[in-house]
């Protein structure tokens, strides 16, 4: 069993100073798991500072709840990071190879298929049969890439995102392209699970990918892929969130939306991907605001105080220690207290959890959960693509 | 003690369009992703439990050409001592006596007192490895083992039957023991275990010594065929849930399950 001690030669204390730490507990507090989960940044850290090298940890299954949504590392006065010490301990649980049975599937998968939902990679545009959409399989050259990514390319449900904004930018005449079949997974989630030489092998694929074909912009559906290809692949074109290619359209009334329509009153769920941790907070709600008949109210907890999903750190593919009831139930029946009709989000793993919360709490027939690209079709459509 | 592992590499066929070669007995494998066969990894982690409890060395075997190298690594990567791999371009297309022979040539004299091999492969399936390799080696062979422990110089074990039972059987080592999945739970290998296993070394050989002259004609496959389409099969489309409910009616609608 690899050992904590051996993370680069020093302590996890040493390594990310938490000597410095005034378990203050802010870190704790605003965790989104700490109310139904043993997991506890700061006790953990206080943990790793009193054992000698903090070995203990690796006994903590409660690790694999976090979602690396980074609420405690922004939280943090003294600017610790105790996100990073939970990705830290998971990446010598990962060496030791005892891990959760579904998230060894899942990286395996990657490794093997190029995503993480053991799909084949010849299934990859499978999505995209029957409709309008730029590849370079089919020699079409933009500099503009559209990273589809895997939740939307495989999963039925997001798979609405995929197909909504290919709609979208072919009625909008948006000049890109998409890498089809050639597509590999970010390596986000991997990288949060813990599993580092897993991201670099993605990551290095398309990094590649992106330099061969001259790409001067990366657009992504998903949050996660967007953040990490920003925070973790040092490329040195500007990369962006679709919501953020929307608003702009929108702006430029380039977005043909239906005229008549009956009022709908939607919540906007802020992903952690893209609020707290890329500050994207303005983008899909001035999308939401342009959809005639949309009328836009905010959670409670919304913006940097989002309540996070639990989609995120690998958690789609890891049950966790967690009792109660899931953060996208609370969200769920929040909504529906409020009169909600419709909650909107933009992160297809945001749309999975609260779609299976929806479920879960028997909410069905009550509220419904749109994409914002899927709101935008479906007012320029005149349909509901959602199913 | 002295162990040892076989295990193959195989393609993943699932949702793979597969289509019969054009010499009517293959299949084409190419764009195929390759990984150890599933049975082999249970085997895999059940020879380095064992190491770890009763101690000795592990080496692990893997007949195949130099792509299906990554399977070793997986082996080194987790805690086997030795790797070897024996290659011939004669047995590309090999049938299972051919290829026993092939394992029979890699063993040579070295005896050991386990020897550990997943039940079938996920490929071709004829689950002959193991006894035919006990036979060629004229020690005892158990197959379909979901249960196993070593005690001194003997191994207790669990033999999977039909309708889950099982039956306990007691072996005199050394043997040969073909493992069946369940049996534990095999271990991630990360990439970095896997990268550092790149610098071990892994012993090639060749086929000179391995006799398949008397082998090939033991079974020969004449042709390969897709099964036909079947008759009156429904697609069910729409939602997973509609899907689901579909699924629920026509069941009630045949009887006899629900
Ligand atoms: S917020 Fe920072 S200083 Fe306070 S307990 Fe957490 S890590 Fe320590
Ligand atoms: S990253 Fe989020 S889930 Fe993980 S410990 Fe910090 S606040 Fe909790």
């Amino acid at each position: 069993m690899p050992k904590l001690s051996d993370i680069e030669g020093v302590t996890l204390a040493e390594r990310f100073e938490l000597a410095a730490c005034l378990q203050c507990g802010r870190c704790t507090g605003g965790c989104p798991m700490s109310i139904r989960s043993p997991l506890n940044s700061r006790k953990f850290l206080y943990e790793s500072l009193i054992r000698e090298d903090g070995e203990a940890l690796l006994e903590r299954e409660e690790v694999w709840d976090c979602t690396s949504c980074r609420t405690c590392s922004s939280r943090c006065p003294r600017e610790l990071d105790p996100a990073m010490v939970m990705r830290a301990v998971r990446t010598v649980k990962i060496e030791g190879g005892r891990i959760p049975k579904t998230l060894m599937d899942a990286m395996e998968s990657s490794l093997k298929h190029g995503n993480p939902w053991g799909r084949s990679r010849m299934k990859r545009t499978a999505w995209a049969e029957g409709i309008t959409v730029n590849s370079i399989e089919e020699d079409a050259e933009s500099e503009r890439l559209w990273f589809v990514g895997c939740t939307p390319a495989y999963d039925p449900r997001a798979m609405g995102m995929a197909k909504a904004l290919a709609r979208i930018f072919e009625v909008a005449g948006v000049d890109y392209t998409t890498l089809g079949s050639e597509e590999v997974c970010c390596g986000s989630e991997m990288l949060r699970a813990g599993e580092e030489g897993l991201f670099e092998e993605l990551s290095e694929v398309n990094k590649e990918n992106f330099a061969e074909l001259e790409f001067a912009e990366v657009v992504a559906t998903s949050p996660h892929c967007m953040n990490t290809f920003i925070a973790d692949y040092g490329l040195d074109i500007p990369v962006t969130h679709y919501t953020q290619l929307l608003a702009a359209l929108a702006a430029e009334g380039k977005l043909p939306f239906g005229g008549e329509s009956e009022e709908v009153k939607v919540a906007f769920h802020d992903p952690c991907y893209l609020g707290k941790q890329n500050s994207i907070y303005d983008a899909p709600r001035n999308v939401l605001k342009a959809v005639p008949g949309v009328e836009l109210v905010e959670f409670a907890r919304s913006r940097e105080r989002s309540l996070c999903c639990e989609g995120g750190g690998g958690r789609m593919w890891i049950e966790g220690m967690g009792e109660g009831e899931r953060n996208a139930q609370i969200r769920v029946r929040d909504a529906i207290e409020m009169g909600v009709d419709v909650i909107a989000t933009a992160c297809p793993f945001c749309l999975l959890t609260l779609e299976d919360a929806v479920k879960t709490t028997g909410s069905e027939g009550k509220i419904r959960i749109f994409d914002i690209a899927e709101i935008v079709v479906n007012s320029i459509d005149g349909s509901e693509r959602s199913e | 003690m002295k162990i040892a592992v076989f295990v193959k590499h195989v393609p993943d066929v699932a949702e793979a369009d597969l289509e019969v070669a054009a010499d009517g007995r293959t299949l084409k494998g190419a764009g195929l992703p390759f990984e150890m066969n599933e049975w082999d990894r249970f085997a895999l982690e059940e020879a380095v439990l064992i190491k770890d409890e009763v101690g000795g060395d592990l080496t692990a075997f893997l007949i195949g050409d130099e792509a299906a190298e990554e399977s070793l690594r997986r082996c080194l990567a987790v805690g086997a001592d030795r790797a070897v791999r024996l290659w011939d371009e004669a047995l590309s297309g090999a049938n299972p006596f051919e290829i026993a022979a092939a394992m029979r040539g890699a063993v040579g004299d070295d005896n050991y007192d386990l020897i550990l091999c997943g039940a079938q492969s996920s490929d071709y399936g004829y689950g002959m490895g193991g006894p035919l390799l006990a036979e060629a080696l004229g020690i005892n062979s158990v197959a379909l083992v979901n249960k196993m422990k070593v005690e001194g110089s003997k191994v207790l074990v669990t033999r999977e039957l039909e309708g889950g039972w099982g039956e306990e059987v007691e072996v005199n080592l050394p043997a040969v023991i073909s493992i069946q999945t369940g049996i534990n739970e095999p271990r991630y290998v990360s990439i970095l275990g896997i990268k550092k296993a790149r610098k071990k070394p892994i012993d090639v050989l060749d086929g000179a010594g391995v006799d398949l002259s008397s082998e090939g004609g033991k079974l020969v496959v004449e042709s390969l065929q897709a099964p036909p389409l079947g008759e009156g099969a429904e697609f069910l489309e729409g939602s997973p849930e509609e899907v689901a409910e579909r699924c629920l009616a026509l069941l009630k609608e045949a009887g006899g399950v629900l």
